[in-house]
């Protein structure tokens, strides 16, 4: 067990110095920490308006603030000089300067219709609105969220698989490989690599989660971050863990097979083309988290891996579903490092031509 | 006492080795010589249990080797390698720790090493900085790190210049001196001839001749040489052998058992200018028993 822990050691200790991987981690998390703060950026907080007035004025509700103006010229000035957001002549036409803001424009239409009504004579009872216990419709903060997780798990889960691929037949081509095993066991060899480099994508997640929480605090945004979002991250890390371990051993038995860097792209590409399509079918979850597609799938390994963490973001999962997809998960997971480890083994000696997997098991 | 007996591999339909046994003792050199595809690898790599034989075992002291064991086996693998990146301390280090030394002993070994291999100085240099001749005394400090009780060497000559030759001999002379069993390969036969107590000579997957290189030498086919000057062409006649004639000097090379039959008949012809027993190079003695 200690070799195991000494190449894990390793592994963090030599990939976490170099510039690529310091690069990607300060990026990602300035990327996060930047869209924290992307909503009080766009949202000027100032939901009033003020408009210049000429003649009669409409009930508009508290968000209106009228000034007086005695000619239509006074108030275009005052319009073009940016003082007022709009101008009302005779209650009965609405000006802007080159636009009018969405939300003022409702508020006068509600308030012109209501006038023209009031003078009609006609009152109108307001509709009831109330709900019975059912499905609620996404909420549009998760749905977001579980869009971001998308990309960041897609993004670590590769970068870790990839980086045990490389580090695989770097040890491959260059012969290292003979001397480790001359002292330590595959298995431990192949598991304390891929340990090694689960922590570290385990270490930029916590470095982007933090990122994301802290800077949404700085932004004073935090109460409009989804409720349970303490359970949405455990859950995220959780199935970061699962599905970089069984992609990163999908690519460690794969990238076994190869003696150059140059033959890696090839031969990982069954193992790429199921990480895109898990990719683009978590979108597609994180839009329609409550469709049976995303149900299926957020049960099915290896697509498990990032559409139940995206469709527990962008919606409420019943438990059973959760604790089904997590058991098969691992029990896939279990499976794949096992098989990996057993190509690894065969292939791991083997340098030259690019391997297949037939040769190895005749 | 290292010792592999009747080794058996075959990798798929092609056979590797059938029947390959050797011993090296304690402090003796050995040279393991074979043309290419013989199995040389393959019986190195078997000892270091990175293969596993269909037949046969590899044993020090005649306990069957375990992985235990083979950590105090120094491995250099045929191409060798090392992790470009990592830091010529931090990867002694590594290997010290991955073969059982405790942080504290691998410390102590690194700075032994690094002064005995006179790579003071590139403790904190990345291996792919280094030259290559460096890079081969960093590759012996991992072999040697364990302080291993013998060492299996592929090729370890190969690609070195003259001076690196000869600072890699003095270190595996120093080792045998120290009591280290030696097993290296190489094709260079002039320097296995030089530093080597005895030879393995491996051919098409089984060992041809194994021994001391003074034993070799008395078992091969003693050839006789004469100069003689002024003789008539046709002396020789009477004998088997290379006979050539350079102006009025003839040289015959004769393989036979009346010496002095030769040296009478060279001395009727004219002046025996030399007559000896030619000693079999390395080389002549590898091409006999390999052909």
């Amino acid at each position: 067990m200690k070799e195991f822990f000494l190449v894990a050691a390793r592994e963090i200790k030599v990939r976490g110095r170099t510039k690529s991987f310091v690069i990607s981690l300060v990026a990602s998390a300035l990327l996060v920490a930047a869209l924290a703060f992307l909503p009080s950026f766009f949202d000027d907080g100032d939901s009033s308006f003020t408009v210049g007035v000429v003649g009669q004025e409409l009930a508009a509700g508290p968000d209106v603030t009228y000034k007086k103006f005695d000619t239509s010229a006074a108030a275009e000035e005052a319009l073009r000089a940016g003082e007022v957001d709009a101008m009302l002549l005779d209650g009965q036409t609405l000006v802007g300067d080159g636009s009018v803001d969405t939300d003022l424009e409702y508020l006068m239409r509600q308030a012109y219709q209501q006038a023209q009504l009031t003078s009609a004579g006609v009152t109108l009872d307001p509709l009831n609105v109330s709900t019975i216990a059912g499905k609620e419709a996404p909420d549009g903060a998760r749905v977001a969220l579980a869009n971001l997780l998308v990309i960041l798990l897609f993004m670590l889960i590769m970068f870790t698989a990839m980086y045990v691929a490389i580090g695989i037949v770097e040890e491959k081509s260059s012969r290292i490989v003979e001397i480790l095993l001359a002292s330590v066991k595959p298995w431990q060899l192949l598991g304390g690599k891929i340990v090694g480099l689960v922590v570290l994508g385990f270490v930029n997640l916590l470095v982007i989660a933090a990122a994301g929480l802290g800077a949404s605090a700085a932004a004073g945004e935090i109460g409009s971050l989804p409720s349970g979002i303490g359970g949405i991250v455990a859950n995220t890390f959780l199935w970061f863990l699962l599905g970089s371990a069984f992609f990163a051993a999908l690519a460690a038995a794969f990238g076994s097979l190869v003696s150059r860097q140059e033959d890696l792209n090839g031969v990982l590409s069954p193992m790429t083309m199921t990480l895109i399509i898990t990719y683009l079918l978590s979108f597609f979850v994180a839009t329609k988290p409550e469709s049976t597609v995303a149900q299926v799938f957020s049960m099915l390994p290896p697509f498990s891996a990032m559409a139940m963490p995206v469709r527990f973001a962008a919606t409420d999962v019943p438990l059973w579903q959760i604790l089904v997809s997590i058991v098969v998960m691992v029990v896939a997971t279990i499976g794949v490092m096992m098989l990996g480890a057993r190509i690894y083994q065969r292939a791991v000696l083997r340098t030259g031509a690019r391997l297949k997997l037939a040769q190895l098991f005749k | 006492m290292l010792e592999a007996k009747d080794l058996h591999k075959a990798f798929g339909e092609k056979v590797a080795l059938s029947g390959v046994s050797l011993k090296v003792a304690p402090g003796e050199i050995m040279g393991f010589v074979g043309a290419n595809g013989a199995g040389k690898t393959t019986t190195m790599r078997i000892i270091m249990g990175l293969l596993t034989p269909d037949l046969g075992t590899s044993s020090w002291n005649g306990a069957p080797l375990n992985l235990q064991q083979r950590r105090r086996l120094g491995y250099m693998p045929e191409e060798r390698g090392l992790y470009p990146k990592m830091k010529v301390a931090e990867q002694i280090t590594y290997f010290a720790r991955l073969r059982g030394l405790s942080a504290s002993d691998a410390a102590a070994a690194v700075s032994r090493l690094v002064g005995q291999l006179s790579l003071e100085g590139k403790e904190n240099t990345a291996v792919e900085a280094l030259s290559l001749g460096n890079q081969q005394r960093v590759q012996l400090a991992v072999a040697l790190v364990a302080d291993p009780v013998a060492l299996v060497l592929d090729e370890p000559f190969s690609g070195l210049d003259p001076i690196a030759v000869d600072s890699l001999v003095e270190v595996l002379q120093a080792r045998a001196a120290e009591g280290v069993a030696v097993l290296f390969s190489s094709h260079q036969l002039e320097l296995v001839e030089r530093i080597c107590d005895s030879v393995s000579i491996i051919s098409a997957g089984q060992m041809v001749t194994s021994g001391p290189v003074t034993q070799l030498r008395a078992q091969a086919e003693r050839k006789l040489k004469v100069v003689v000057r002024g003789a008539e062409n046709g002396w020789a006649q009477g004998f088997d052998g290379d006979f050539t004639t350079d102006a009025d000097v003839q040289t015959l090379i004769t393989v036979t058992a009346d010496d002095q039959a030769v040296l009478r008949s060279a001395l009727q012809a004219g002046r025996v200018e030399q007559f000896g027993w030619l000693q079999p190079s390395l080389a002549e003695i590898f091409r006999e028993v390999v052909a």
